[in-house]
């Protein structure tokens, strides 16, 4: 490791900020049980003062880019660097940020657990992988941190390994996600091998490989190395898979609300904000790889899986599922926006879509928090997660209402927060592309729209499920038991609020054209169509407090619509689509089976053959060793009983017995005489 | 004259049944007997040649000489067939097969 | 004495001393064993930090470091020539890794034997001189030498599954025996051939040297396994015939589908230090010996064969993991996911690429030490309570947190978690085996594609065992007497267990710590193989 010569500080601080979560890691490890929370606090806050001075210093700056060899393999070398853009300082800031306030937060909602110290260690681990992810200079590094990232999100989610659920939820998560590592790897491989090299500047930087390498009569062609075009096409959709899963897109989506069986803070940071992020930074950090078919493929996915996942959201009772569902459908809106080139708008919403999420989790953990406490002192026993059985919380909780209602504000696209300038810039977009094309595509944008209303929707649904109207469980005697969440999990809501609103990302609240964010990525190739900018926001938002009026009429005042339960709509929307029911069967289910079946073709087969040939040798050695003992060494033994018995014959004529001697003499004589006479 | 031929018949009729005698008998004193009977027909066998020989009467001197000799010969079997009854307690020739391997 | 004889003899000199010394010193062996095992590897580390890293070796006799070549039988035998029969040891970057992994493993085989309750004399002179005859594999460079060493490994390993293994010992002793037998009788035969077709151009006389071997320039005219002289033998190529037979030989230790049966029952049966040191250690002498001898000195007929390694490769991959996933003995499961990861080996040294090779030189070290540390774990289970079917326990985690630690470590990193040495490993052969369409044209693109699916399935094996065993609530078959049985890691075992870790995720970390040392080597057998 001679020559660590970072010579700008800049890169320095950037490898500090991510490995000081590493250190808390390894330290609350080693450590005694039950501590660890000033530690993973202390190193957290630093990470992300270096992060915002980075930020400062590298935000429409000059990227910076420093490697040192790692190793070589043949005559190919292996650099470790980090790379450090626009992009890449927004997500340091971004999850060194929102892990601040997580890490603050959880002090209070995870005190009582006996195992806390395990929990600040993961934490810890989870925040080294993330940032090592963003500032990682070469593919082969970014898998690395990639597949961290979910042995992190494996430990967290299976916190509690104790129940079965959450075990379960754990290996699912990270089996799931390793169907996008292959796919992943699988682009790794297809890229090395065209270009000999993972590293992200030369690969995609200005002037890079990709872009000096074309496409001629079907070959894909860099240098002197060429191979069909196709697997052009198969490194992009291979990497598009792995971001797939890590995103929770269709089909690879069912692991996500799985995973809410994690605690809520967990939820909030690694499940909401951060993680599944990582595979839209992937895609947008690895943008020019994707050629029209995969962009194509990749806006009906994005598509398919934000309305899907809005359907879904609609008829759960689980607070933390149906927050699952929208991220999923959020994360949708994402890809979609890669797909046709919104590529800062994509970005955009991505980091709004953090703060906001992390608020609507944290505050629905907060809810949670005090239903749990609330129960175990009235030793009352209810799921509190279950938003049916709740209500009414407003009065007793104003701050989480208060979080909560800014929060899905911002999510459905209401004037004034931050989710109206990302969402709508999106969708603003989606129209503007879909204005330059014919055919089916047209209904994409309204495909969207549909689902923003459906999203205005279910969220309302659960803010007025769970803090207004009266709850069947929590009786209003005992209430006083029931208010507002601890000071620390309160400023963090106060404070994620805050970073809902327009003002953080823009001065003027209706023009997502002046956020400061959208200008660092403005790279957009879609032609601009003014008549957009102003009529979309208005549908939208028409649409949406029609919706946000409907809900409140039927889940507050309580009319009408109650009678769609058992209706296809509703059983396909609350079963999930099905999807874990088809999965089981299609793949769980069939591999166990196959492998049951190579388990007993190797006993019975392959052992069988070799057994059996075992046993054919020990069949022809038994016949042998007949042969041998009957024919060979009988005629041996034939031989001697031959003599044996010529002896016994003669032995009788030895009888003792005068007499006997006598005949025979006799009878010699005789016959003697006799045959003379004859002769 | 009664021709030599008789002699010879007889004298084989009693060596047959001296033989048979021996041969058969289950008690050691009737072996005896029978070897009498050989011996005795051998002595008539001895008279009837002693024809041949007038002058010097060979055949009758053997015949004498055969008889005593007999008489000797039974007197020592008798007494080893004492002998035998005595270690034996039987005088069944099929008995004492201690000669047998 | 060169440093290397003193590795290989060290054991065979403590083994004596082992049978002299009378039984009432016979808790003392078990020391005198783990004494071998460090001092062999801090010669082994120092081997390691005096390696000249541009020496290649592989085919230039004067590359090879560490050399030791005596004659050892010299006869005339009248019109045939000379028997020329060298005590030949040197090294290279190929078989420098294996010896420090040799010393490790045999470390943590010692400290596992403290189980061994009974014939302790006897077990420690057989385990010994398991240790000479392995290093001496790794080092031995007269083909003749080689074989020697190659058999010898059977011999203490028969006994060693056959007296203190488990239930149905003796079933799977023999079965592992004439398995690995048949395979290399058949070897002899072509060290035989190969005999009479070399000459050593300095002495004129044939010669068993392997690295005289690899020249085809030292090919008598007209000889049966000459290149230019293209004697066929049934039909088929002589050389190509040769390299069958040869690889068939190692391929039945590394093991390859379907020539696998053996191992499961082999490392099912046989006690816990057996058990590491045949997964640690045995599987290597395959992979490297196919390196060594099959590919080096039958480059032409390798060539011609890889499309099918690379098949028997990925079925491995792919069939010891769906196998693995049906066990419900941990230690079966465990012999079944040495299968496919071994598979990754074959894949990587099929490629013929220097990416493949290093992967696969790589995952041999790295699955040396995590198959290893895999069984000792299984073995300190076993130990406790003598039962290791999973469904038997639950919820370990929270009785032997410790334990599940390792547990952990050991099983994320077999399965490929980035960090630790079988990632890189794994990944490279993967990488190795889709270039090489590119490079040399031998391996399809789809192999790599599919053998990727391994990594998937081994994520799914190790994580339902994981979940099975170690979460959940505490449920074990024997109820209060076995929580009491298990109790936590102690101190030997963490002995054992933490250097294997550390290695592999070094290794993870720094593959340049192996990847320097044997570049030079991978390179000159890319250079050799594919001309």
């Amino acid at each position: 490791m001679e020559g660590l010569n970072f010579t700008e500080n800049r890169s320095l601080i950037a490898l500090l900020a991510a490995i000081l979560p590493l250190f808390s890691f390894v330290f609350i490890l080693a450590s005694k049980k039950g501590g660890g929370a000033n530690f993973a606090l202390s190193t957290i806050s630093l990470s992300f003062l270096l992060s915002i001075y980075l930020f400062s210093q590298v935000w429409n700056a000059e990227p910076e880019h420093k490697q040192l060899s790692w190793f070589l393999i043949g005559k190919v070398q292996f650099y470790a660097g980090i790379l450090l853009n626009n992009l890449s300082v927004l997500m340091m800031v971004l999850v060194s940020g929102i892990s601040v306030l997580v890490h603050i937060y959880s002090r209070e909602y995870m005190k009582s657990d006996l195992n806390i110290h395990r929990y600040w260690a993961y934490l810890g681990l989870f925040c080294f992988s993330m940032l090592g992810l963003v500032i990682s200079d070469s593919l082969l590094l970014i898998y690395l941190f990639w597949e961290l990232v979910g042995f992190s999100s494996y430990l967290l989610i299976g916190f509690w390994f104790s129940k079965h659920a959450a075990s379960q939820a754990a290996k699912k998560a990270f089996v799931i996600n390793r169907i996008g590592d292959l796919g992943f790897l699988t682009g790794i491989m297809i890229i090395y091998t065209q270009f000999q090299t993972l590293d992200l500047a030369r690969l995609f930087g200005d002037g890079g490989l990709i872009s000096t390498s074309s496409v001629e009569n079907g070959l894909w062609i860099s240098g002197s190395q060429q191979m069909p075009v196709i697997w052009l096409s198969i490194a992009g959709f291979a990497f598009f898979l792995g971001a797939m899963a890590k995103s929770a897109q269709f089909p690879l989506h069912t692991w996500l609300p799985d995973a809410m069986e994690g605690p809520t803070s967990v939820s909030s940071l690694i499940h909401a904000a951060t993680m599944v992020a990582a595979g839209v930074f992937l895609i947008a950090r690895i943008y020019p790889v994707f050629d029209p078919l995969v962009l194509d493929v990749m806006v009906w996915i994005g598509a398919f899986t934000a309305f899907m996942a809005a359907t879904i959201a609609l008829t759960q009772n689980d607070i933390k599922r149906i927050l699952a569902y929208s991220t999923i459908s959020q994360l949708g809106f994402m890809v979609m926006a890669l797909g046709i080139g919104a590529y800062s708008e994509s970005i955009f919403h991505l980091t709004t879509h953090a703060f906001f999420k992390c608020l609507l989790f944290l505050a629905a953990g907060s809810v949670i928090h005090q239903i749990h406490h609330y129960c175990e002192k009235n030793s009352h026993d209810f799921d509190y997660q279950d938003i049916r059985l709740m209500g009414g919380l407003r009065k007793r909780m104003p701050f989480a209402f208060l979080g909560m209602c800014l929060a899905s504000a911002a999510l459905v696209g209401l004037p004034l927060t931050s989710g109206f300038l990302s969402k709508d810039s999106i969708l603003i977009r989606a129209f503007e592309w879909a204005a330059t094309r014919e055919g089916v595509v047209v209904i994409l944008p309204w495909l969207m729209v549909l689902t923003s209303w459906l999203t205005a929707f279910y969220i309302f649904r659960l803010v007025f499920k769970v803090f207004f109207g009266e709850s069947r469980e929590i009786k209003e005697d005992k209430l006083g038991h029931l208010n507002d969440s601890p000071v620390q999990m309160t400023y963090v809501l106060l404070i994620l609020s805050f970073f809902c609103t327009f003002i953080v990302f823009a001065f003027n609240p209706a023009s997502f054209e002046s956020s400061w964010l959208w200008k660092g990525f403005q790279v957009s190739v879609i032609e601009e169509i003014s008549i957009f900018h102003w009529m979309v926001p208005l549908i939208l938002n028409f649409g949406s407090f029609v919706l946000i009026f409907i809900t409140y009429k039927i889940y507050v005042l309580d009319k009408g619509l109650q009678s769609i339960e058992g209706t296809w709509f509703y059983r396909i929307s609350n079963r999930e689509w099905y999807f874990n029911e088809i999965y089981n069967f299609m793949f769980i289910r069939s591999v166990e089976r196959i492998s049951l079946l190579t388990y007993r073709f190797d006993r019975t087969v392959i052992d069988g053959l070799v057994i059996s040939m075992a046993t054919l040798t020990t069949t022809i050695s038994f016949i042998i060793d007949w042969f041998d003992r009957k024919i060979i060494d009988g005629l041996v033994n034939a031989t001697g009983s031959f003599s044996k018995y010529i002896g016994r014959f003669f032995r009788n004529f030895q009888s003792g017995r005068l007499q006997h001697y006598l005949t025979t003499m006799l009878l010699a004589v005789l016959s003697f005489f006799i045959l003379s006479y004859l002769i | 004259m009664i021709p030599i031929s008789h002699f010879m018949l007889i004298s084989a009729g009693l060596f047959c049944i001296g033989l048979y005698a021996v041969l058969t008998r289950r008690n050691a004193i009737q072996v005896l007997i029978g070897i009498e009977f050989m011996i005795n027909a051998a002595v008539l066998n001895f008279v009837a040649f002693g024809r041949y020989d007038k002058i010097s009467g060979g055949g009758q001197m053997f015949a004498l000489f055969a008889i005593v000799l007999a008489a000797a010969g039974v007197a020592v079997a008798l007494a080893i067939i004492l002998n035998v009854y005595k270690y034996f307690k039987s005088i069944n020739p099929t008995k004492t097969d201690t000669l047998r391997d | 004495m060169n440093l290397l004889s003193i590795l290989i003899f060290l054991p065979i000199a403590a083994a004596l001393l082992i049978l002299v010394l009378p039984s009432g010193f016979q808790q003392r062996f078990k020391y005198i064993s783990l004494g071998v095992s460090m001092i062999q590897f801090v010669l082994s580390v120092f081997i390691y930090t005096h390696f000249n890293n541009t020496a290649a070796g592989i085919n230039r006799e004067e590359q090879f470091q560490l050399i030791e070549k005596l004659p050892w039988i010299r006869l005339d035998l009248g019109s045939i020539g000379k028997l020329e029969i060298d005590y030949f040891l040197g090294i290279d970057g190929l078989s420098m890794p294996f010896l420090m992994l040799s010393a490790l493993v045999m470390f943590v085989a010692s400290l596992a034997s403290w189980e061994i309750k009974t014939n302790l004399k006897a077990y420690f002179s057989l385990f010994l001189l398991l240790n000479t005859a392995v290093m001496g594999v790794f080092c031995a460079l007269d083909f003749f030498l080689f074989y020697i060493f190659y058999e010898l490994m059977l011999l203490p390993l028969y006994f060693l599954i056959g007296m203190w293994g488990g239930a149905r010992r003796e079933y799977a002793a023999i079965k592992f025996f004439l398995y690995t037998l048949f395979g290399s009788v058949f070897m002899l035969l072509v060290i035989i051939g190969l005999y009479f077709s070399v000459l050593n151009p300095a002495t004129g006389n044939h010669t068993f040297n392997m690295v005289l071997m690899m020249d085809p320039g030292n090919y008598i005219n007209g000889s049966v396994f000459s290149a230019m002289a293209g004697q066929s033998i049934l039909g088929i190529s002589a050389r190509l015939l040769a390299f069958i037979v040869l690889f068939i030989a190692f391929a039945i230790k590394v093991p390859i589908v379907p020539l696998h049966t053996w191992l499961p029952d082999a490392h099912v049966e046989a006690p816990t230090p057996v058990s590491i040191i045949l997964a640690g250690l045995l599987l290597k002498v395959g992979g490297y010996g196919i390196l060594r001898i099959c590919f080096s000195i039958f480059p032409d007929a390798a060539i011609q064969s890889a499309w099918w390694i690379g098949l028997i490769g990925l079925i491995s991959i792919i069939y010891g993991a769906m196998n693995a996933l049906a066990q419900t003995d941990l230690k079966r499961l465990i012999a079944y996911s040495s299968i496919s990861h071994m598979g990754f080996v074959l894949l990587g040294i099929a490629s013929v690429t220097t990416e493949g090779l290093s992967g696969a030189m790589l995952q041999m070290i790295s699955h040396g030490a995590l198959s290893a540390m895999l069984f000792f774990l299984v073995g300190m289970i076993y130990n406790r309570v003598h039962d290791r079917e999973i469904s038997n326990f639950r919820g370990l985690a929270e009785l032997m947190p410790q334990f599940t630690f390792f547990v952990m470590i050991a099983f994320f990193a077999s399965l490929g978690l980035p960090g630790f040495s079988a990632f890189m490993a794994e990944a490279f052969s993967l990488i190795g085996a889709f270039t090489s369409e590119d490079v040399n044209g031998l391996l399809p693109r789809w192999m790599a594609i599919g053998a990727s699916v391994g990594i998937l399935l081994s994520a799914a094996y190790f994580l339902w065992t994981l979940q099975r065993m170690f979460f959940g609530q505490v449920r074990l078959k024997g109820g209060d007497t076995w929580k009491d049985q298990l109790v936590d890691v102690n101190t030997r075992e963490k002995f054992a267990l933490v250097p294997l870790a550390v290695l592999a995720l070094l290794l993870g970390i720094f593959p340049s710590l192996l990847f320097d040392k044997m570049n030079a080597s991978v390179l000159a057998l890319v250079q050799l193989i594919t001309g």
